[in-house]
Formats: C-alpha cells, structure tokens, sequence
C-alpha cells in the first residue's frame, strides 16, 4: 500500500474488487470532492476509473518506468 | 441516432426496439458494488411512477469504475431483481467511456451536464434523459438522486 498522493503516472494498482490498472492520468478531483483523487487507465487495453481518498492508501502493484 | 434498434439485452438477445420506441429514456450506467447502489430504488420508483407507454429507464451495466460491476449477466440480474425487485429494461454490459465506448455513449457523452460541462461519463450512476425524438434533454451526475426535484421535473416536462 501506497499513500494516494504519492501514485505516479505508469504506477500498476489494484482495486479492492481485484481489478488491476495502469495509471495513464491522475484527475485530481472526484465528483466535485477536492479531498478525493481519481487514477484512470485510458488504454488499448482497458478503461477504468479508480478513485481514492487524497489522504488514503491504495494498492500498489508495480511502481512505473519512469521510477525503474 | 438508431440506438434504440442496436442494443443487446443483459440476457444475450437483442433489446426489442418496443420496449423504447416512442419513449423518453433515462439511460443510466448501473454498478452492483457501488456507494450509490442504492439509487436503484429510487430509479425503480421513477419506473413505477412513470414507466409504461410513454417513459422507462433503461440500465446499463458497466464495469469500468472500480470493477464494481464483475458479475454475470445472471448474477447482475438476479441481485437487482432479489435486492431492488427493478422490473425496467437492462442492456449486456457495455464501456461507456474509453476506445471502446459504446456509440451509444460517444453520443450521449457530448450533451452537456448541469455545469455545462460534456465529455466522459464520471462514474456509476450517471443518467440522461432522452425524447423519443432522440434528443439529449438533460444529464445528471451521479451524486444526483434520481428522484433529485430537477430529475422530475426534466421527466415531466419531456412527458407533456
């Protein structure tokens, strides 16, 4: 786990439900809510939305290229 | 647009254009495991109120906030009608956002919210309503309550 302010562009994560994504851009808002972030994967490969409290954690599957 | 003739029912078949045709549709993006889950109950409220010749809503599962929508076409079917007893029409899960947006929601995704503000789909639950006529006579977000007063009364007044 990972504070959510700190999820980069190219990070893989993990949603409670299983699902698995590759951030390609941090909203930074959700549903008007400025205390909340919103990392989406707008790929070939999928799109998905997972949101986040900006003072919580999420699961970090595999930091991304530009931290290799 | 002919949307109303190109969608597939949850159950695999295609949707029957009579269950829209000549309707004012609230098209909403439904998820199972979501906060806002709950809002079928006032969606089935709205069906029961003003479904029928002239109204009806129609559910689209989608699976792309959070994978809250996993299920089978079975298990979505039978947790809505076991939890929220709905009786309105459900399409086979579709990507309302995305390279594989669904046609229906390259068209809906350009009217225009409360905020004037068009583009992506923000999340579970968010609803537009169409004229049988196919126009796009408004859009709600999801935090909006379906039976929010300004979803009523864009309902009525495409209803009179």
């Amino acid at each position: 786990m990972i504070p959510a302010n700190e999820v980069r562009v190219g990070d893989r994560l993990r949603t409670r439900s299983g699902v698995e994504l590759t951030v390609t851009r941090i909203d930074h808002a959700f549903l008007g809510r400025d205390d909340m972030l919103a990392f989406v994967e707008d790929s070939n490969a999928q799109w998905l939305k997972l949101p986040a409290p900006r003072s919580g954690e999420v699961e970090l599957i595999a930091r991304g290229a530009a931290d290799t | 647009m002919a949307w109303r003739d190109t969608l597939t029912t949850i159950s695999g078949g295609p949707l029957d254009p009579g269950l829209l045709a000549g309707k004012v549709v609230l098209v909403v993006n439904v998820a199972s495991q979501c906060g806002l889950t709950p809002q079928y109950e006032g969606l089935e409220r709205l069906q029961r109120r003003y479904g029928g010749e002239e109204f009806t809503i129609l559910g689209v599962p989608c699976n792309q906030f959070a994978g809250q929508e996993p299920g089978t076409p079975e298990e979505i079917q039978t947790f809505c009608s076991t939890t929220y007893g709905t009786t309105f029409p459900m399409t086979a899960k579709l990507d309302v956002n995305g390279r594989r947006q669904h046609p229906l929601y390259q068209w809906l995704g350009s009217a225009p919210d409360l905020d004037d503000v068009a583009g992506e789909v923000e999340w579970n639950f968010e609803k537009f309503l169409v004229s049988p006529s196919d126009e796009i006579l408004a859009r709600f977000r999801p935090p909006v309550e379906p039976e929010d007063d300004r979803v009523v009364a864009a309902i009525e007044r495409a209803l009179t």
